[in-house]
């Protein structure tokens, strides 16, 4: 094993705050706190309000994408979105640095300590299981889009005071197309890129079994209303998984309006095979997927101007510097910059063109919006005051 | 001897679960090659002295210092002699927080002096999933930071070579390194690899030890005869298919077993050994053997990329047999298609030289970060050339970062005026 000095924290957010500065000329506000009471930012935002959280899954480094180099990669992110919310230089994640654990984390608001590659009910209960239960409400108002790798079990915990009953429905893309492409993956040679599963080691999800494959078929004529000839067809007009993802969205959203939906964009996670320019590819296509998914919210009567995003990675990945990795390519050091990332909120009552500077934790996230929607959570993590 | 017991592992013989370092006897290193039993022996008081939360990481190094280069030698015996001769209180206060460490009784039970990689990789999961991965580290990082540098430190020239069949305008390119340099714009294209090879040479002539000097090339490589010249071993990504393909075969057989996750995949590519891979039809040199077998078993992505092959043999030189000269030259990866193709199909169907390019000028750059750390200041002499062009950067004591030189000039004249 080997080990370098790590970069405090301090001087992550000095970085973050003076490439935001230079580059978007706003004001920082260090401790500023909104003081909406939770009282009646839950009855403003109550009933018709909608929540949607976007993770990057692939673990984003802000060298790719806020620092100075990284700006060219996420213009939308840079200039459409950031000036109408308020974004968090230093989010912090404390846990384990492993995709699958660390989003179980963020929507338990737990550090949870379960093994990565082995899928999983959190034994935390979920934000889709407080909410659901919280504000009684139906089954087809909580979604998780998720890459396969483990994350077909994000939906609901194995908590007994919760668990199936409050859970959110789980799609995941890349088995829905695998389970419309029987036999067929010989002649949908163009569709095979959208189907890699993982990319901590090159290696890719055995085939599924005829149950799982009919329930995949099950759902996306039941849940998303699209024959397999069009899903199909459509999955031919797609460049990646992640843009895949954003369809189902779109689909879910159109058929369900469903008031907390989460997705996972992790096309990024290509970085593990060591090829920078798919890396920063995939950043340059989340950060176009997450200004095109905000203008289908606005373009949608049922999510326009009642909908908040919260955009955020999950984690960063090793430092340039930090002699135990390889820089991007991982995220094994553990080191500060691999546990710092950002976030950022946009919609109503969230305040616009704002630079939150102080660290927040990745497990904020959950109590957040329970505060800002009206339901108890009861968590590892605290209210963001920013946010309520 | 009954015939069932020629099949159990000559390691299992040896087998002691539940060891402390305290514990450790010189019996216990039976196993171990010569190099690394002697090793062992010699160091077995600080061995002793050692938490078992750091003892096996030690031992890992020991067990295979008889295909180890000499440089890794050097450092193991430099780092162990120092720790060795540290006085009680100073070592013991540098111990501390590993013993602080909690571990699992389970893991305390495993046999570590036999196995310390397989004790390491359960080790390094319990950390995380304990949160205790943040102290270990920090307490590695003072650890290490106690032992001093090396006295003396020699010249090194690292020398880059990328952007083959790209078509990027040159004025776009090498950004990153260029801060740290001066851009050369006016060299001969048509002259420089005949440049580059006497560069090579006159440095590598100043030192013959084996291993010192390295060419690596990601395709098929320049026709000047480096390995000529003594101390030099040169390797190429197409020399090295035997290997790779072998790597790719093993691996596919694991997906399709059905049982191909990431954490599985890794530990059973881990345990390839080079026999198994074939390497020995590569090479008859063991150092090498095991060099070039775990540059395919103890990574991810050279299997696939050539560019990631080059960027991790740069790293893994530097940090294993820290070279005195360093010549890495990219050639155009496999274009991206889903891994189970590329792992089906060893042959790339098609070549991204663009995205090529950007791999490279990114590994160009941490080559120039891993390079630092093994050189003294003022030491060393660093060049990336956009293949076919005009266009340089080169890094030294002499060359101002973000400065460009439009001055004719050829290579040497350039490492004389800037390094």
């Amino acid at each position: 094993m080997e080990f370098s000095a790590a970069k405090s924290p301090g001087s992550i957010a000095r970085t973050r705050r003076e490439f935001l500065c230079d580059a978007l000329g706003v004001l920082t506000f260090a401790s500023a706190r909104q003081s909406f009471a939770l009282s009646r930012a839950a009855s403003m935002l109550q009933p018709s309000a909608k929540t949607i959280v976007v993770t990057f899954g692939g673990g984003a480094r802000d060298d790719e994408t806020f620092a100075e180099d990284g700006q060219q990669n996420i213009p939308h992110l840079l200039q459409e979105l950031l000036p109408q919310g308020t974004f968090f230089t230093q989010v912090v994640n404390k846990g384990i640095l492993g995709h699958y654990v660390a989003t179980a984390s963020i929507v338990t608001g737990t550090y949870e300590r379960f093994d990565n590659f082995i899928a999983q009910p959190p034994p935390n209960p979920t934000l889709f299981e407080y909410f659901r239960k919280g504000l009684r409400r139906p089954v087809n108002d909580a979604w998780v889009i998720a890459p396969s790798n483990g994350f077909q079990r994000i939906g609901c915990s194995s908590n007994s005071a919760f668990g199936p009953e409050w859970g959110a429905g789980v799609i995941l893309p890349k088995r829905l197309l695998s389970a419309a492409l029987p036999g067929r993956k010989g002649k949908d040679v163009d569709l095979l890129h959208l189907l890699q599963d993982n990319y901590e080691m090159p290696v890719y999800q055995p085939e599924e079994s005829e149950e799982g494959r009919e329930l995949h078929l099950a759902m996306l004529e039941s849940t998303l209303k699209v024959s397999v000839q069009e899903f199909v067809e459509h999955a031919r007009t797609l460049n990646s998984a992640d843009e895949l993802s954003i369809y189902i969205a779109q689909q879910l959203m159109h058929q369900h309006a469903p008031s907390l939906l989460m997705l996972t964009l992790h096309d990024m996670d290509i970085a593990h095979a060591g090829a920078f320019s798919l890396y920063v590819d995939a950043i340059q296509r989340a950060d176009r997927l997450c200004a095109e998914l905000w203008r289908i919210v606005q373009s949608d009567p049922e999510y326009k101007d009642r909908t908040t995003i919260y955009i955020l990675p999950d984690f960063g990945r090793d430092s340039d510097g930090d002699p135990a990795g390889n820089g991007f390519q991982h995220h094994r050091t553990g080191g500060a910059l691999a546990r710092t990332t950002w976030m950022l909120a946009l919609g109503p009552e969230i305040r616009q063109g704002r630079v939150v500077e102080r660290a927040i934790e990745s497990v904020d996230l959950v109590p957040t919006i329970g505060c800002r929607l009206g339901f108890a959570t009861s968590t590892g993590g605290r209210c963001i005051g920013e946010l309520v | 001897m009954p015939s069932w017991l020629r099949y159990i592992d000559r390691r299992t013989l040896h087998r002691r679960t539940g060891v402390r370092p305290d514990q450790l006897k010189q019996e216990d290193f039976a196993r171990y090659a010569p190099v690394a039993r002697a090793f062992a022996e010699s160091h077995l008081a600080l061995l002793q002295r050692l938490p078992l939360s750091i003892c096996p990481s030690f031992l890992q190094q020991i067990e295979q210092l008889d295909s180890s280069f000499p440089a890794e030698r050097a450092t193991l015996q430099r780092m162990c002699d120092f720790l060795l001769q540290l006085a009680q209180d100073r070592l013991t206060a540098l111990t501390e927080p590993f013993r602080e460490i909690h571990l699992s009784s389970q893991l305390e039970k495993k046999d570590w002096v036999q196995a310390p990689a397989e004790f390491i990789a359960e080790l390094t999961a319990e950390l995380w999933s304990s949160g205790q991965i943040d102290r270990f580290r920090a307490a590695s990082v003072a650890l290490f930071a106690a032992v001093p540098a090396p006295e003396e430190l020699p010249d090194r020239l690292t020398l880059v070579v990328l952007g083959q069949d790209a078509t990027a305008p040159a004025s776009t390119v090498l950004r990153k390194v260029g801060r740290r340099g001066v851009t050369l714009t006016a060299l001969r294209a048509e002259e420089l690899s005949s440049q580059i090879f006497a560069a090579f040479r006159r440095h590598a002539e100043a030192s013959s030890e084996p291993y010192a000097h390295w060419y690596v090339d990601g395709g098929d490589p320049w026709k000047d005869s480096y390995r000529t010249i003594a101390g030099t071993v040169a390797v190429s990504y197409p020399e090295l298919d035997p290997v790779r393909i072998q790597t790719l075969s093993r691996m596919e057989q694991i997906v399709s077993s059905g049982n191909a996750g990431a954490e599985e995949m890794r530990a059973r590519m881990t345990a390839m050994n080079a026999q198994e891979l074939g390497t020995y039809t590569v090479t008859a040199d063991p150092v090498l053997r095991r060099f070039y077998t775990e540059l395919f078993t103890q990574s991810s992505g050279p299997q696939i990329f050539s560019t990631t092959f080059v960027q991790w043999t740069g790293r893994e030189l530097v940090r294993r047999a820290q070279p005195r000269t360093l010549l890495l030259r990219y050639a155009p990866r496999q274009r991206y298609q889903p891994f189970n193709e590329m792992l089906r199909e060893p042959e790339p169907s098609s070549l991204d030289p663009e995205g090529s390019l950007r791999d490279a000028e990114m590994a160009a750059y941490y080559t120039w970060i891993e390079m630092n750390r093994i050189t003294a200041p003022g030491k060393g002499s660093y060049v990336v050339w956009l293949e076919n062009t005009s266009r340089a950067v080169i890094i030294g004591n002499g060359a101002p970062g973000g400065t460009e030189s439009s001055n004719p000039m050829n290579l040497e004249q350039a490492l004389k005026q800037f390094c």
